[in-house]
């Protein structure tokens, strides 16, 4: 097991969506109904990419205009905004993105500029590449550990709490055979199961 | 993207493009009531395909046979569950909805609430609104059929609702709308006669024929006669999540995708009382200079055709430029090359110009064009400066806030010209990002009241809320040509119903159907 001072990695996206439309539905409108369309937490295809510890989808439409005396200023695109916290080194994690979600990326991203371009992990971790934002300051909430071992951690930390609930006022030795038993119920060495699900965001 | 930007395809249509500008000569306005949300939501959802929108139409090939868009009350909002926070947040005149604010607009004796058609008598019933425009009556009616389709599905849970005041009964189930059709003819006019809809704002991003900032835009201090005279609107005057007149964002109900891309309408049926005014204008008429017919144009500011009084003070110069306007506007039509059709088309913007390329600093006296008149009071066209150079920053600092986009079309037949009765009228909407700022303000200072023009409680001759005691005075020019009181006005226009209407994007509906809307 890693040291617990690992740090996620992070990663964000700015994709240039194209200036069109099918019929009278913009590009960028499109993709906005796909990402609402998507379920979240453990039903979102975000789920099924490896070591996702969080990630947001979103459109940005133009930059703020603040007011008086700033300067307006637009946009030339709309963009496709992804931004995302990881386990490991990106390249990796992209294309585990790609296995595991490939549907979901050629939705997503279909009416992005070069787009086209994409058609395997190769060329989707060249394509990510030119889009990303060097990002230095970002939304921090776990730590950099391998998803499996966070969310076994998370689900021993929920277990255990129960655990502590029920037992109270047993005797020690009703105590050691619950903890014997409640060991060999959570399995607390194997990280494939009993655990929680990638994106579960409530107990079983 | 330049800055002058606006999304376009997310916008809905008839704001940024008059449909009437494109031949929609026909119209069916219906509200519905949702009885149960989830059918709301999925009503709405399935009206999605048909919602059209404010994406230009180059050629005439573009143009749906049928246009359909949609709107919302504050009470429709809540039966789709908008989230409370949201709802908060949009403006007070748009919760409380146009019944509540009738001492504000006027809508007092004949134009109260009781009196308008049974669809508006009950409270919080009207929901939705949704207007069809057809380039024919076929087409309208083809769509019409398609929503009914729609609506099947939802059988006693989205009511369409009764209760339009029509020639054949009050139990119409629509609103219909139609222009006036004169000898076969599609016409401008409203049944007083007059040609309507000849300004309307100009604003950045509309890509709007740039011939209509003459007259259309906000006043500098140049020549009204040139594009020199006059600046493209702010966009967010007329659509929300743009930069407005104070050059900052307006305020929005959140979250700003809900508010984004769209604005807020007013929707009132006026009815025009021809009778009564055919009968004033001839028994006042034959007492003022000039005659009936001048007096119908000082009431207005325009004469009957559309030429205003300030370019031409008389009837006969009036009439000459209508004329030469027409014969150019033909030849547009004619030409038959190229060269010939660019030229035509030149002479006609030209002379176009003279409808709308003018204010009322050529009259500060009011001796053309009279300070109380109706265009003069709806739109002062900068010169609430009353001639004092300089005296704000900008001459439009007191009416560039109150400009309204006006869509619409009159209803019903004058079967009878000296009686009122009957169902004749027009449909009156405003669109603004803010009611009270622009139309209430329009309604309660302009045209019920006189203060701002320095004529105390005088009332706008044609449509303010007259009780048979207002007068409505006529400048004189000379000693020789004294002022001219018309007294003892009667009310020409009364109020028949009404809403105010949130007009959400393409996006904000989609949303609101999938119960996407979350302000936290």
């Amino acid at each position: 097991m890693m040291g617990n001072t690992v740090e996620p990695t992070p990663l964000t996206l700015l994709c240039p969506i194209k200036n069109g439309a099918v019929d009278e539905q913009s590009y960028a409108s499109l993709t906005r109904e796909y990402l609402q369309s998507l379920e979240n937490h453990d039903r979102s295809p975000m789920a099924a990419v490896p070591n996702t510890f969080l990630c947001r989808f979103f459109i940005l439409n133009d930059v703020f205009y603040e007011g008086s005396p700033a300067k307006e200023d637009h946009l030339q695109s709309k963009y496709l905004v992804f931004c995302c916290n990881f386990h490991g080194d990106t390249e990796t994690y992209l294309r585990g993105f790609w296995q595991h979600a490939e549907n979901a990326i050629r939705k997503i991203w279909r009416y992005c500029v070069a787009f086209e371009e994409v058609n395997d992990a190769d060329s989707f971790v060249a394509y990510i590449n030119k889009c990303t934002l060097k990002t230095t300051y970002y939304f921090n909430g776990s730590t950099g550990l391998p998803l499996a071992e966070q969310l076994k951690a998370l689900y021993l930390k929920q277990e255990f709490s129960q655990f502590a609930s029920d037992t109270q006022g047993h005797t020690p030795e009703q105590l050691r055979a619950a903890f014997r038993h409640f060991v060999a119920r959570t399995q607390p060495d194997n990280l494939a199961e009993p655990t929680w699900r990638p994106g579960q965001n409530f107990l079983n | 993207m330049n800055s002058h930007y606006i999304d376009l395809d997310d916008i809905q249509g008839n704001i940024v493009k008059a449909y009437g500008r494109f031949g929609y000569p026909v119209a069916r306005y219906i509200f519905f009531q949702f009885h149960d949300m989830d059918a709301g939501r999925a009503f709405i959802r399935s009206l999605l395909p048909l919602i059209t929108t404010s994406r230009p139409w180059f050629a005439t090939t573009q143009l749906p046979p049928a246009t359909t868009n949609i709107a919302f009350t504050y009470q429709g909002l809540k039966q789709l569950g908008l989230p409370t926070k949201s709802l908060h947040s949009f403006p007070e005149e748009f919760s409380m909805g146009m019944k509540a604010r009738g001492e504000i607009l006027g809508d007092d004796n004949e134009s109260s609430p009781e009196h308008w058609d049974p669809v508006w008598r009950n409270d919080k019933r009207v929901n939705m609104f949704m207007s069809i425009n057809g380039q024919n009556p076929a087409a309208l009616e083809a769509r019409y059929q398609e929503i009914q389709d729609l609506l099947k599905v939802h059988t006693g849970k989205v009511e369409q609702l009764r209760g339009h005041r029509g020639e054949q009964g009050d139990e119409m189930e629509y609103q219909d709308a139609a222009a006036v059709c004169i000898d076969g003819q599609i016409t401008a006019k409203e049944h007083f006669g007059y040609t309507d809809a000849i300004s309307d704002p100009y604003f950045k991003g509309s890509g709007s024929n740039p011939a209509n900032l003459i007259g259309g835009g906000k006043p500098t201090r140049q020549d009204p006669a040139t594009e020199e005279g006059w600046e493209p609107l702010e966009t967010g005057e007329f659509i929300l999540g743009y930069r407005d007149e104070t050059q900052e964002l307006p305020i929005a109900p959140v979250p700003r995708l809900l508010s984004y891309n769209g604005t807020f309408m007013v929707y009132r049926k006026l009815h025009e009382n021809v009778g009564s005014f055919n009968r004033y204008i001839e028994q006042v008429g034959k007492d003022f200079p000039g005659g009936p017919e001048a007096l119908v144009a000082k009431m207005s500011g325009r004469w009957r055709n559309g030429a205003p009084t300030v370019l031409f003070p008389t009837q006969a110069e009036a009439d000459a430029f209508i004329a030469e306007l027409e014969k150019a506007r033909e030849a547009t039509k004619t030409a038959t090359t190229a060269v010939a059709k660019a030229n035509a088309l030149a002479h006609f913007n030209t002379l176009r110009k003279r409808l709308t390329g003018f204010n009322f600093n050529q009259d500060i006296g009011g001796t053309r064009c009279p300070m109380g008149s109706h265009i003069r009071r709806t739109n002062p066209r900068g010169c609430l400066e009353y001639g004092v150079t300089n005296a704000y920053s900008t001459p439009g600092a007191l009416d560039n806030r109150r400009r309204l986009l006006r869509r619409g079309l009159p209803y019903g037949k004058v079967v009878d010209r000296m009686l009122d009765d009957g169902e004749h009228g027009i449909i009156f909407m405003a669109i603004g990002t803010s009611i009270e700022r622009q139309f209430e303000f329009v309604q309660q200072q302009w045209i019920n009241y006189g203060n701002d023009f320095k004529l105390a409680n005088q009332k706008d001759p044609l449509l303010g809320n007259h009780d048979g005691h207002g007068d409505f005075m006529i400048e004189g020019s000379s000693p020789e040509n004294p002022p001219f009181f018309c007294a003892r006005l009667p009310r020409f226009v009364t109020t028949r119903g009404g809403e105010y209407f949130f007009i959400p994007s393409l996006t904000a509906i989609r949303m609101i159907a999938d119960n996407l809307i979350d302000p936290t």
